[in-house]
């Protein structure tokens, strides 16, 4: 029985992962691409953004509370690990947060909307937009360096082993690439205008490129670490086939980019990150985190039997509840 | 500081700011809806326009609110990792069941701000309401999990391991009911101050009287009915935990010798070396009424208690008399407005004094929760674990402290300055 509810919340767990990169995440995407928006389109494209975000951005933003609470209450075991030795990458993961929530909020909500006030919003929504990510992709891969421990002796072991290195940058990196290609994408269909049609579907295709250039380089970079990514790609039939897919969709992607099909496109780009997450869930299977003392597996992490049905009972109703209000504000506003 | 103090004093201050910002996500969408629906029924613009600006600052604060909030969810495992792996399992339920609410509350958010013009007015005034009710059921459930850290239970411990857990139990703890009952009515009485304070201000300024007016009567009959009924539930509180922490009521009385007609002290410093208290006024017999309902009951004193489970007394005591100074004034101010209500005229002075009082509810707020959490003290989970047990192994603690206090000082300088802006621009 508890093998059947572990099972199901790992369900819940990957369904929370991948709606946060897909839906939060482009929202991370559309604060970076406000970087280096050209000039004269800065403030056509802040009002698409505005207008895209704006109803769903808390929602969107739920799914990583959701994931917290999936962690502490089923695999309290798990949890435990991961707070203590992912101290620093977590509390900087917070403050960009704080940040970026409050930045864009007080730009849309701000009663008066001076032009120095706005900037420095932007600003800040821009510099956390990217900063949390960077440290969302970190985090991500700390859990399977097999250095995570709740015994470190100084201080470099407790609060910068566990997640410092180049293969954890580059995967911040990969992620940024990610959330900023999705948000591209979802882009192309907001607009009406030409020229910041084009513009979006520029900065799709180039996203696109580096998105295979830094999943290159994550694979290089793993060998930094005593691992060979691709060798746990090719050993697991499942996830070479997620690979494999994802790179296949760029090819459609590429195809009907110029194509008014707004959604097919959003579909095909969520679909391309989904597989990678798969793919990277599949290598990792069945463990939860990897620590210094050895591979912990969700079975291992899960609560006490009462709990994990108190827990199911809670999502399988709140998603009764949440789906259907997540449609229709969907519905509503595209 | 020790880790122990600065892990203790983040939390605070997470909790702290926290709670003004989830009081006001769970009252502010109900004010709104009652604008709202004024709208709706009357087609009275000025409805529309107060609509409208509370709606701003639901979005701005609902926003503060959902970071703080998301920081204290990661929080409590940060500073408490050995409290979480050790009571997730146990209380998960009900933040389970928030972070449902909580969700539901940020679609309704969406769809309310909006939704103008794009739906059926009755659906998008109902979205409005949907806010405030799945806020109010998310403050619910987070009281109902501070309630089991109260008086825990729903679970067996054998050979060190946690058995038997029982999530339903220790969700509908004896403490869950009064902690949600007078946390819920203090959010009502707060907000609904707060914002009467502020519309107060600008009635006397004499700016779009009407609009003011209107703004003024909803808030601050809420906060007046809340007012009432506040003391009545605060007095069950205090029976309950009379029951459940006899050590917490001690230490919140001052109360230092087991005694039958136990006396209730106003004001005064508790002398934990000569056990008794300094500079009070006594009233024979009122504490074991208030406790028991029996002015000649017997309430336990600090002494039956060993002093390692002795809360800090000073700050348990005079944030509890401040507490409840607060709430009895708040009481009179309410017999005030029903009397000013049903004379169809607020002086001045009374504007004035509304204005002057706007705060009180947080401070009466921020208060009580000091109560409560200091009174648990040493526990963590009252009975089972020690704070200092639970507190996580990673040192350097006080530089968390710093750099949350920074960031959330930094949050509120900016939350209020924005709200200055919002009054500017509708006063």
């Amino acid at each position: 029985m508890v093998e059947t509810l572990v099972n199901i919340l790992i369900l819940f767990i990957g369904a929370s992962v991948v709606l946060y990169v897909i839906l939060g995440g482009a929202d991370f995407g559309a604060g970076f691409m406000e970087c280096f928006v050209p000039k004269h389109l800065k403030a056509k494209q802040r009002e698409v953004i505005n207008r895209a975000m704006g109803p769903v951005w808390e929602a969107n933003h739920m799914w990583l509370i959701i994931l917290v609470v999936i962690l502490f209450m089923g695999f309290p075991k798990a949890f435990g690990v991961i707070v203590v030795s992912l101290h620093f990458p977590l509390v900087a993961l917070l403050v960009g947060i704080v940040f970026r929530g409050c930045a864009f909020t007080f730009r849309h909500y701000d009663a008066i909307k001076d032009e120095t006030s706005q900037k420095i919003y932007s600003f800040f929504f821009s510099l956390s937009s990217v900063w949390t990510s960077l440290w969302l992709g970190i985090i991500a891969a700390s859990l399977t360096r097999g250095l995570l421990t709740k015994n470190g002796k100084d201080a470099f072991e407790i609060f910068l082993e566990p997640w410092l290195g180049v293969f954890p940058f580059v995967m911040g990196l990969f992620t940024l690439a990610i959330f900023s290609f999705l948000a591209s994408v979802y882009m192309i269909g907001e607009t009406k205008d030409e020229e910041l049609k084009a513009y979006f579907i520029r900065v799709a295709k180039r996203l696109n490129i580096s998105l295979i250039v830094i999943g290159g380089l994550l694979f290089l970079s793993s060998f930094l670490e005593k691992r060979s990514l691709i060798q746990e790609f090719l050993s697991s039939g499942f996830a070479m086939f997620c690979l494999v897919l994802a790179t296949l969709l760029f090819i459609g992607l590429w195809i009907r980019i110029k194509k008014d099909s707004a959604w097919l496109l959003r579909v095909i780009a969520a679909a391309q990150v989904s597989l990678i997450l798969f793919g990277w869930f599949s290598i990792t299977w069945p463990h939860l985190i990897l620590t210094k003392e050895g591979a912990m597996s969700f079975y291992q992490a899960a609560a006490p039997e009462p709990t994990l049905w108190q827990l199911v009972m809670a999502l399988v109703i709140g998603s009764g509840l949440i789906f259907p209000s997540l449609i229709y504000l969907i519905k509503v506003f595209k | 500081m020790s880790d122990l103090l600065a892990a203790r004093l983040s939390m605070a201050f997470s909790l702290g700011f926290h709670i003004i910002f989830a009081a006001i996500g769970m009252t502010m969408p109900f004010l709104m809806s009652i604008a709202h629906y004024k709208y709706l029924k009357t087609k009275d613009e000025n409805y529309l326009n107060l609509t409208k600006m509370w709606m701003k600052g639901v979005a701005i604060l609902f926003a503060v609110g959902a970071v703080s909030g998301t920081v204290l969810s990661f929080e409590l495992g940060l500073l408490w990792p050995d409290f979480m792996k050790w009571a997730g399992p146990i209380i998960g339920m009900p933040f389970s069941w928030e972070g449902t609410a909580f969700f539901l509350e940020a679609v309704a958010l969406g769809l309310f701000l909006y939704g103008w013009n794009r739906m059926n007015p009755w659906v998008h005034w109902f979205t409005g309401v949907m806010v405030g009710i799945s806020g109010f059921a998310s403050g619910i459930f987070v009281v109902a999990a501070n309630a089991w850290m109260n008086s825990p239970q729903g679970f067996q411990i054998e050979g060190g391991e946690i058995v038997h857990v029982d999530p339903f139990e220790a969700m509908f703890n004896p403490a869950w009911l009064h902690q949600s009952l007078h946390m819920q009515v203090a959010a009502l009485q707060a907000v609904g101050l707060a914002v009467a304070g502020i519309h107060a201000y600008l009635l006397l300024k004499k700016k779009s009287k009407e609009i003011h007016q209107k703004a003024f009567v909803i808030a601050m009959t809420l906060a007046a009915v809340c007012s009432l009924l506040q003391p009545l539930v605060g007095h069950f509180s205090a029976q309950r935990v009379a029951e459940l922490q006899p050590v917490k009521l001690a230490a919140m009385e001052g109360h230092f010798h087991t005694s039958s007609q136990a006396p209730l002290y106003l004001g005064g410093i508790p002398d934990p070396e000569k056990e008794e208290m300094v500079g009070a006024i006594a009233i024979p017999g009122l504490l074991s009424f208030l406790a028991f309902n029996d002015f000649d009951a017997e309430v336990k004193g600090l002494k039956e208690f060993p002093k390692k489970d002795w809360p800090p007394l000073l700050i348990v005591h005079l944030s509890f008399q401040l507490m409840v100074a607060i709430g009895s004034f708040l009481a009179l101010v309410a017999v005030l407005y029903f009397f000013f209500l049903y004379k169809k005229s607020f002086p001045p002075w009374f504007l004035k004094a509304c204005v002057l009082l706007s705060p009180m509810g947080f401070v009466a707020i921020e208060a009580g929760w000091v109560t409560t959490e200091v009174g648990r003290q040493p526990w963590i989970i009252y009975g089972f674990m020690r704070t200092s047990e639970a507190l996580t192994n990673i040192p350097g603690m006080s530089y968390h402290f710093y750099i949350f206090l920074f960031l959330y000082l930094f949050l509120g300088a900016m939350t209020a300055w924005l709200l200055k802006r919002l009054v500017q621009h509708y006063g």
